[in-house]
């Protein structure tokens, strides 16, 4: 099925509706504006003061904390060790994480876990390759991959029979989710998301992963960003933190446009092992499965 | 964390984090027949013993020992049945050539050839109809091809095979299972040393390759030699397929890493077919 002009607009202004749609946790807007001062001027006890109000917020956190995904193998018992062991930056990924689980509706066509399975995968694959470019914050790239699909989100709240159209089309056809959508709605998850980012004033870098992490070629800013998120979402998809179904296709990685702009500015990565990061992905699957579902059914 | 490293860089064989179990408990074992003390010392043995290649070679045994049944990679197969053959008939399409030939390098006793043949059975109901369809089983161990051309496998080997399968390819022998006739067939087994040149040169024309645990036991140069036959071996369009986590990195630029659903392959070039012959 395939959207006629008239109806893209119908749908597009349905989806403009945004008052609809579930907003992040209060005490997590003030934190990420607090945090938006360099880490020198940021203070442990504000940032632990600003997670306690929210004491199930508070308890994610501190499950997520405690998986190696994380980095720590040993227990962390309170938000104070927590941000001491792991840094404000990496707790505030993780009250990020915590905040944008909770906002797929209940009844949905797209398995909310295995969707946040895929959100929180690529996140980790994000950071992983950030690493390796140099030229991207870490933390930054975290956030985005985490972020990218919030349009999804967005269909799935104003536009849930349509979206079950095209979710249903592409796993039945083995074809990415937002060809699909293409087809069905006669636009995809990156305008809902551009939309959504803008009306919540996020970060321009944020908006460009929204809005362009199908097509990194488009964007006009942030291209190392958007080309890094891009690359780790078709990792992801290609690998066990997929949508819950399998893409019929193959991807050649040097072929694609995405990963031309990522590794123009970074030498390290043209002689990167991309073999092994691709192994290493399917074993995030393991704890990433586990997190995701403890935290869904906390 | 170490042996992990030296494996992934002789081998090319990846433990990721979640398989880390695995490989310590096989290192275990190897300690417990040396009589070694402790994983460190284990590490000496398998870096600067006089015995080391033979180690590593011991260690690999015991990573790789137990894994020979049929359909023993599905994440590997469902790729082959859903992109990688009807991509291969696209390819052939084009230039008009029915015939498809396939290679399995290191048959061992033949699991692998066999689930081919069944999974292309199955197939050829559908776009394969007319085709004519060749798979070449190579092994350098003469015993093992003995057994894989009479065709008696044991539970163990049947572990993976599901109730159709079972019924439809496989004739209950005694205490074991002996693979039909109709899916023995079209199979050529032959013996073959990959670094003979002279026994690899005739091997051409392939669409798919797979070799599968394979050259994790041959040094670098080695390694490279076999993958240049390879490389001549297949058709521009050509698949190489690896075991799993196995990786080329380091080893070989003629092929370029290809991402499926779930598991990885090779592909020589991207350039279309132009009118090869099938032999």
């Amino acid at each position: 099925m395939t959207a006629a002009p008239a109806d893209r607009q119908l749908l597009l202004s349905r989806v403009a509706d945004l008052r609809k749609i579930p907003t992040i946790p209060a005490v997590l807007a003030p934190l990420m504006s607090y945090l938006q001062q360099p880490v020198e001027g940021l203070d442990v006890q504000t940032v632990i003061d600003f997670l306690a109000q929210d004491k199930s917020l508070a308890a994610q956190c501190l499950q997520m904390a405690n998986s190696p995904l994380f980095g720590r193998w040993q227990r962390i018992e309170s938000l104070r060790a927590a941000v001491m062991n792991l840094g404000i930056r990496h707790v505030s990924d993780i009250a990020m994480s915590c905040s944008v689980l909770n906002m797929l509706p209940q009844k949905s066509g797209l398995d909310a876990i295995v969707f946040w399975e895929h959100s929180l995968g690529c996140a980790l694959v994000c950071r992983r390759l950030a690493r390796e470019v140099k030229v991207v914050d870490p933390a930054k790239a975290y956030l985005a991959g985490l972020l990218h699909d919030l349009g999804i989100v967005v269909n799935l709240w104003l536009l849930p029979v349509e979206f079950r159209w095209a979710f249903e089309m592409a796993k039945a056809e083995g074809i990415p989710l937002h060809e699909a959508e293409q087809r069905a709605l006669g636009f995809t998850h990156c305008e809902s998301g551009r939309l959504l980012a803008e009306s919540w004033g996020l970060a321009p870098e944020l908006i460009a992963v929204l809005s362009w992490h199908h097509s990194p070629q488009e964007s006009g800013r942030e291209r190392e960003l958007v080309a890094l998120v891009h690359i780790a979402d078709l990792l992801c998809r290609m690998g066990g933190l997929n949508y819950g179904y399998a893409e019929k296709r193959q991807v050649s990685l040097f072929e694609d446009s995405g990963f031309a702009l990522l590794t123009e500015g970074s030498n390290s990565l043209k002689k990167f092992d991309w073999a092994r990061l691709t192994f290493e992905v399917d074993s995030y699957m393991d704890e990433v499965h586990g997190l995701v579902r403890a935290i869904y059914r906390g | 964390m170490r042996i992990r490293e030296l494996i992934y860089r002789c081998a090319g064989i990846f433990h990721p984090d979640n398989k880390l179990a695995l490989l310590d408990d096989r290192c275990k074992r190897r300690i417990k027949v040396l009589g070694a003390r402790s994983l460190k010392d284990y590490l000496a043995c398998l870096t600067s013993s006089p015995v080391r290649q033979t180690e590593l070679t011991a260690l690999l045994n015991e990573i790789t020992i137990g894994e020979t049944c049929f359909f023993r990679n599905v994440a590997q197969l469902d790729v082959l049945r859903s992109t990688v053959f009807p991509a291969i008939v696209q390819a052939k399409l084009k230039s008009r050539i029915r015939c498809l030939r396939i290679w399995s390098a290191g048959c061992s006793t033949g699991e692998e050839p066999y689930t081919l043949r069944m999974l292309l059975l199955e197939q050829t109901q559908r776009e394969l109809k007319d085709w004519s369809l060749t798979i070449f089983a190579t092994d350098l161990n003469e015993r093992s091809l003995a057994q894989a051309r009479e065709g008696f496998f044991g539970q163990h080997s049947a572990r993976n095979l599901s109730p159709l399968y079972r019924s439809k390819y496989f004739v209950p022998h005694e205490e074991k299972l002996r693979v039909s006739a109709m899916a023995r067939s079209n199979i050529v087994f032959r013996r073959l040393n990959l670094t003979d040149d002279a026994g690899m040169a005739q091997m051409k024309a392939m669409d798919l390759i797979l070799c599968c645990n394979v050259l994790i036991y041959f040094d670098l140069e080695s390694k490279r030699r076999v993958l240049r036959h390879f490389h001549d071996s297949l058709l521009p369009h050509g698949y190489l397929f690896l075991g799993n986590s196995e990786s080329l990195y380091g080893v070989s630029d003629e092929f370029h890493l290809i991402h499926f659903a779930g598991c990885t392959g090779y592909m020589k070039s991207a350039r279309p077919l132009t009118g090869s012959k099938c032999k």
